[in-house]
């Protein structure tokens, strides 16, 4: 029920402060579990084998010299996966569509990506299972391929679906393209606008996909039981939506799989959908035995979703001043094999940022012959912000003014408008530009080959479904649980913001996390929403329980319920006329819990709105060597209106770790395919992922505009921070060198090209 | 192939194990000797996530065949702390917030380990360059190294 | 619906928006619509009554902003005398 919970939060003792999480010991020791860490007798081992081409057709599957292998127990191919019907469901954004998901898992009729899965086998040991994979034979009909995105928007390119016909398009187009969806946000009238303009830019970008990057590899261990009972140990970014998706795959009731939550090593997005759950768990069901399934490395980055590539131009204009009067973008994402790039959140969050009376941004979700998209921090966001930041930085430039001062110029406030619907409704966006001005450094002058870029970002930031359990133990410990995965120390952060509602210390609350069959329903562990959305389910259920523990000190103290009061962790009477009982500490009231009613313990569930946007303005400085092409972060200061930081360590780890990731994105990481559509750079040793000596110390700049719809004030932190990098390092490295790059990655070579022409 | 039989001393513990030739000594350790404790991130060397020590050496478990390690020391993260109480190390990666998703913390602590058994004095650039091999995606380094110094600084007594 | 003195009193008027392509697609281009509620649920109702199919895509698919501040769409939530209601795609978490 959606309440909004009111007290505002003075005087804080534990919010604010930075104490140690309750599974940092098991982390640091090696005791923590993640996906691939647990094991159960007689387990299995699963192998997946995976298309060698990019695009093929399915004629047939040979599993028989295969399952001849001694210690071979089962193989499953799609026809132990039920067909799912063809239907979008949900929301646009993000519509699921089980047809595609169960072609993703395990291919059908055709396969649309190198490393598209097309069997697995189940056996004794690993290298039995490794063998089993070569007897295989799978008879392919190789066809013709395309991966880039605008060669995949050509007439005459390969379809991956041959009826697939662009959606949202009125009239919709008569020929089938590869071209899933078209979207356009507008208002005003960008045409005329831009005639009035002083200062025109126009650009036009390119991005290569890229990956999260987890160091952990997906994994699952699957026990399905001869009763139709199945369970499942998974590392994710939410046990709930694994046990939505495997139990549609396999045509099973909810009721009937439970998902343990491992620790998960990563996610950024990545692990929002499933890949090897349904495929474990399909083949426990087929040999009675537990099934353990890790992916390798190169099995995760050539067929687990990555961020789209690009293709974008964007236009603005503004007047002398610095007001910008027009802006317009087209976005061209790509989808993979499968539709659902985050065309329409690139779309929604590019112009964001600014005060912008006419606008227009188009989107197009394109599929191509490589593994199907997924989340990866603020999706969407980040590639959009390539593009119309540089733009604006370029204008900035034209008109002769500061790109700070230019974007402070236009910023938007509560009560602005955005260009896309509501108004906004929150501060924050000012507040970070002005932290970069009021930064000492911001100033400081640079030398020879070196240029400082700035940059700002916007993403919405989540809400939603959240379920949080107490109980208060017979010694008056506090035990905490929620279903929110937890991949950055959320357990601390909810154990902390209990301990500070019910006024008892930290070290009393014990923060976990339950599985599907102990706790509601959970949302993913993304979008920014765990502290605002769990946080205030936490919050409640505090509230819940501080009326039930006064209920019961009334009851023993004869009076009624509005004479207690709750305040710093004890039951007092409201006032003196109440009479003279002495304060009751809720190991007290635990000790009285028979005679009053029972077991101490509440839940409560949200669906929690008014989240406020995260908003992410940055300054970097580089140096280009200009005989290599080589650029080096020198310095990178990174504002973020965090709301309020409820462990300021772990806001700051987010806004450090989501500008590193920026930087790789902008400098390094790209997928390196071959002329037949196979990728070439699977490891981790050459799709290059930022490494400790290619840094500085990254400086966090935490700006808090609290949330007033929060009792602590939050605002989601976990993504804005990856937006402006990439942007603020191509303003950066055209100050030191004169040159704009408008394709990512801005690797040496292509620095070096620029720098030659 | 038959097993090949290996003795070794394992955080200080004598230990025998039978192994396939081909086995690297990560999937030994994690699938025959229940040690999960060292990651797997890469399987070819480049993430760091396996890293232990052998001979004091600070090497990736996954390079290493376990037939390798017959005759040698091996110290891995379950080693590290001992009795009731974290190593300095542990502690500070836990004070300074130095993990948030942790599978890369074994590794680097085992590394961080090895970097101060040779130099108990790092530079802040000794310490980024030494860890280089140790990939991390969530921290972006920062907290990992000021967590380094200081673990250095106090075991120096300073 | 009766106030104080019993009197039957109008749920207030408020405004609805859609975008430009949700409204091509289910509201035959119209953006803007003035609807009589007091609530998430009455708001959902009226335009269901208009455009049959509509409430199950609105309660399904879209969040919804009420005078700029951003929710699920939840049946409860209170809506004001000239609030402004802008429901929008779904987000998308990573």
């Amino acid at each position: 029920m959606l309440t909004k919970t009111k007290f505002v939060a003075e005087d804080l003792k534990v919010v604010g402060t930075r104490p140690i999480r309750p599974d940092g010991v098991p982390k640091v020791t090696g005791m923590a579990q993640y996906g691939a860490d647990y094991s159960l007798p007689g387990m299995l081992w699963a192998k997946i084998l995976r298309s060698p081409h990019a695009h093929a057709r399915i004629r047939s599957i040979d599993v028989s010299r295969a399952l001849e292998l001694p210690g071979v127990k089962a193989i499953v191919t799609k026809d132990d996966f039920p067909e799912q019907s063809f239907d979008y469901i949900g929301p646009d954004r993000v519509a699921v569509n089980y047809w595609h998901m169960t072609r993703n898992v395990m291919a059908r009729e055709k396969v649309l990506y190198e490393g598209h899965a097309v069997a697995a086998v189940a056996a004794t040991t690993q290298s039995i299972a490794e063998q089993a994979l070569a007897l295989i034979q799978v008879d392919y009909e190789v066809l013709p391929h395309v991966i880039d995105v605008d060669d995949a928007m050509r007439p005459d390119a390969p379809l991956l679906f041959e009826d697939m016909i662009t959606r949202g398009m009125t009239p919709p187009p008569t020929k089938p393209s590869n071209i899933s969806r078209w979207a356009e946000f507008k208002t005003g009238d960008v045409d005329a606008a831009f005639a009035k303009a002083d200062a025109v830019v126009e650009l036009s970008f390119k991005t290569s996909p890229v990956h999260q990057g987890y160091i952990e590899p997906h994994a699952c261990l699957a026990r399905f039981g001869a009763d139709g009972q199945c369970e499942i140990w998974s590392s994710s970014q939410g046990h709930f939506f694994v046990r939505a998706y495997t139990a549609k795959l396999l045509g099973m009731n909810l009721g009937d799989l439970v998902v343990h939550p491992a620790e998960i090593g990563g996610g950024f997005g990545g692990k929002t959908v499933v890949y090897v759950e349904p495929v474990a768990a399909a083949l426990s069901r087929k040999t009675g035995r537990p099934v353990k399934v890790a992916m390798t490395r190169e099995d995760v980055t050539r067929a687990t979703g990555p961020t789209s590539g690009s293709s974008m131009t964007v236009k603005v204009g503004a007047t002398k001043d610095g007001k910008i009067v027009a802006a317009d973008a087209v976005f061209k994402l790509q989808a993979g094999a499968f539709p659902g790039s985050p065309v329409l959140n690139a779309c929604m969050c590019s112009f964001s940022p600014y005060e912008i009376e006419n606008v227009r941004t188009v989107g197009y979700d394109v599929v191509s012959n490589r593994p199907k998209a997924a989340a990866y921090r603020a999706p969407g966001s980040p590639i959009a912000a390539f593009a119309v930041e540089s733009v604006l930085d370029k204008l900035a430039q034209e008109i002769g003014m500061d790109p700070v001062q230019f974007r402070l110029k236009n910023a938007v406030k509560a009560g602005s408008p955005t260009f896309w619907g509501p108004k906004h409704a929150h501060d924050g966006y000012a507040e970070t530009l002005q932290a970069l001005m009021a930064h000492p450094e911001y100033q400081k002058p640079l030398g020879k080959n070196q240029g400082r870029g700035v940059a700002s970002g916007f993403w919405f930031n989540g809400g939603g479904e959240s379920t949080a359990t107490i109980h208060i133990n017979e010694d008056g410990t506090v035990m905490l649980a929620t279903g929110s995965m937890d991949v950055g120390g959320s357990r601390a952060s909810m154990a902390m913001m209990a301990a500070e509602t019910l006024g008892v210390p930290y070290e009393t609350v014990r923060s976990t996390v339950a599985d599907t069959a102990s706790i509601g329903y959970n949302h993913v562990t993304g979008g920014s929403r765990v502290t605002y959305a769990t946080g205030m389910a936490v919050i409640e259920a505090c509230q819940q329980i501080i009326k039930d523990l006064c209920h019961r000190a009334a009851l023993t103290w004869d009076v009624k319920d509005e004479d207690v009061i709750w305040e710093n962790g004890h039951a007092k009477p409201a006032s003196p006329e109440v009479g003279s009982f002495e304060p009751l500490s809720l190991k007290a009231i635990a000790a009285k819990r028979a005679v009053t009613g029972g077991p101490i313990v509440t839940e409560s569930a949200v669906n929690a709105g008014g989240m406020a946007p995260g908003f992410a303005s940055q300054f970097i400085d580089v140096e280009v060597d200009p005989e290599t092409g080589a650029v080096k972060v020198l310095r990178a200061v990174c504002a973020q209106d965090v709301g309020k930081a409820i462990h300021p360590s772990y806001c700051e780890g987010q806004i450090h770790g989501g500008v590193v990731q920026g930087i790789g994105w902008a400098l390094n990481e790209e997928y390196v395919y071959d002329k037949q559509g196979r990728l070439e750079n699977p490891g981790f040793l050459d799709y290059r992922i930022p490494v400790a000596s290619d840094l500085p110390m990254i400086e966090a700049l935490m700006v808090e505009v609290p949330n007033p719809n929060h009792p602590y004030g939050v605002k989601g932190v976990g993504e804005a921070n990856i937006i402006p990098v990439m942007a603020a390092i191509a303003n950066a490295i055209e100050r030191a060198t004169g040159k704009r790059l408008t394709q990512l990655p801005m690797s040496p070579p292509r620095v070096l090209e620029a720098l030659d022409a | 192939m038959s097993k090949q039989h290996v003795s070794t001393v394992i955080n200080g513990n004598p230990v025998e194990f039978l192994c396939q030739p081909q086995q690297t000594l990560l999937d030994v350790l994690r699938n025959d000797l229940n040690m999960t404790g060292t990651k797997e991130g890469c399987g070819t060397g480049d993430c760091g996530a396996c890293s232990i020590t052998m001979d004091d050496r600070l090497v990736c478990s996954c390079l290493v065949l376990g037939v390798e390690a017959n005759g040698k020391k091996i110290e891995t993260i379950e080693g590290m702390s001992s009795g009731d109480g974290l190593h300095i190390l542990q502690q500070k990666f836990l004070e300074h917030a130095a993990l948030q998703c942790g599978i890369c913390t074994p590794g680097i602590l085992v590394a961080a380990r090895s970097l101060l058994e040779r130099n108990p004095d790092p530079t802040e650039e000794q310490v980024r360059f030494w860890l280089a091999g140790n990939l991390c995606r969530c921290t972006g380094y920062n907290k990992i190294i000021e967590a380094v110094l200081d673990a250095a600084r106090v075991m120096r007594g300073a | 619906m009766l106030d104080e003195v019993g009197k039957l009193i109008d749920p207030p008027l408020v405004r609805v928006v859609f975008t430009a392509g949700f409204s091509n697609s289910y509201t035959g281009g119209v953006r803007e619509f003035q609807v009589r509620a007091r609530n998430m649920r009455g708001v959902i109702k009226q335009m269901d009554d208009l455009f049959p199919g509509l409430g199950e895509v609105l309660e399904e698919d879209t969040n919804v902003s009420v005078d700029g501040e951003l929710h699920e769409v939840v049946y409860t939530q209170p809506v004001y005398p000239g609030s402004e209601i802008f429901f929008m795609p779904k987000l998308e978490a990573g």
